[in-house]
């Protein structure tokens, strides 16, 4: 069994934090167009270009970036979401879906920060420990931190050192991260 | 064993069946049926392209508290979905059944144009004895 990501979303559907453990594929961001002479005019021109362009749907077959993909997984579990509350009231929501390769595992808390998992199709019932790092960590390490912000504008994310060793800490002994 | 309600999707994500077997889940318009159908194929194809290994397929299953949704695509790419009890655990064998019963009763047909809305008078009674027997 093994845990392939893990991701958190805010309220304002931002991705806060990720983190890969074991996959196979993954390409980083594609380098960013970062020119510091040239005039002004051409400078201007190429970030709007880069900002056009990085706003689109992902494209191509090849492998996704962690930016793509973040869209994607966040999309796939929005739209569930909305349909399952469709389906059966207000108050539900689903907790995992499974594909023939993985399964992925959702917890939404009150304040809608969305937890999601991604792991091996035979991982049974993490509800509890999703809820524990919501509980035992995030609430811990990165609300009750004073430096952190309440909110994460603009994808700034949880920078938070504690929070990713209590997250390697917790999750490496466990009987699923084979 | 509880079924709740079953959807046959064409392969360009057009609702071409659906049928409501017991109450449970909320009452939809025709309008939202057309949606979620359309919502969830998007998903399906999305599903496999986020998958953190190669050559995924798309969504499967689909568990909540209150139901389990168990999807089927054929190698044609008409979808069924059945949603079920959570308990359900044999959604599949069920499903490879109504597949046979839709060969027979609604592909068989000669007045059937494919990927057109199932009205089939003989698929509708045939469904309607199994769901009763397995439940």
């Amino acid at each position: 069994m093994t845990i392939y990501s893990f991701w958190i979303f805010d309220r304002h559907c931002e991705c806060i934090y990720h983190k890969d453990f074991k996959r196979p594929q993954r390409v980083l961001r594609p380098p960013t167009l970062a020119s510091t002479t040239g005039d002004t005019k051409e400078n201007a021109q190429q970030q709007q270009k880069r900002v056009v362009s990085s706003g689109g749907p992902p494209k191509g077959t090849g492998p996704l970036t962690v930016d793509d993909e973040a869209k994607l997984v966040f999309g796939v579990v929005f739209s569930l979401r909305n349909m399952v509350t469709k389906l059966a009231g207000d108050r539900e929501s689903f907790f995992a879906f499974k594909t023939s390769k993985y399964k992925l595992h959702f917890f939404e808390t009150q304040t809608n920060l969305r937890f999601v998992m991604v792991t091996d199709v035979r991982v049974e019932g993490i509800r509890p420990i999703l809820e524990q790092i919501y509980a035992g960590l995030y609430v811990e390490y990165v609300v009750k931190n004073p430096l952190s912000p309440p909110e994460h504008p603009g994808g700034e994310g949880v920078n938070n050192e504690l929070f990713s060793l209590g997250l390697d800490r917790f999750l490496t002994p466990l009987e699923i991260f084979e | 064993m509880v079924v709740y309600s079953l959807y046959i999707l064409n392969k360009a994500a057009g609702l071409i069946y659906q049928r409501d077997f017991n109450d449970g889940l909320q009452k939809l318009s025709s309008n939202d049926y057309l949606v979620l159908s359309g919502t969830f194929h998007a998903v399906h194809a999305i599903a496999s392209r986020i998958s953190p290994v190669p050559s995924s397929s798309g969504i499967e299953v689909l568990e909540t508290d209150t139901f389990r949704l168990q999807c089927f695509q054929t190698l044609t790419g008409t979808k069924f979905l059945l949603i079920s009890d959570p308990r359900q655990q044999s959604s599949d064998t069920i499903l490879r059944r109504i597949y046979e019963l839709y060969a027979d009763y609604v592909i068989k047909n000669p007045f059937y144009q494919i990927e057109m809305p199932v009205r089939c008078e003989l698929f509708d009674r045939h469904l309607a004895a199994y769901i009763k027997a397995i439940s």
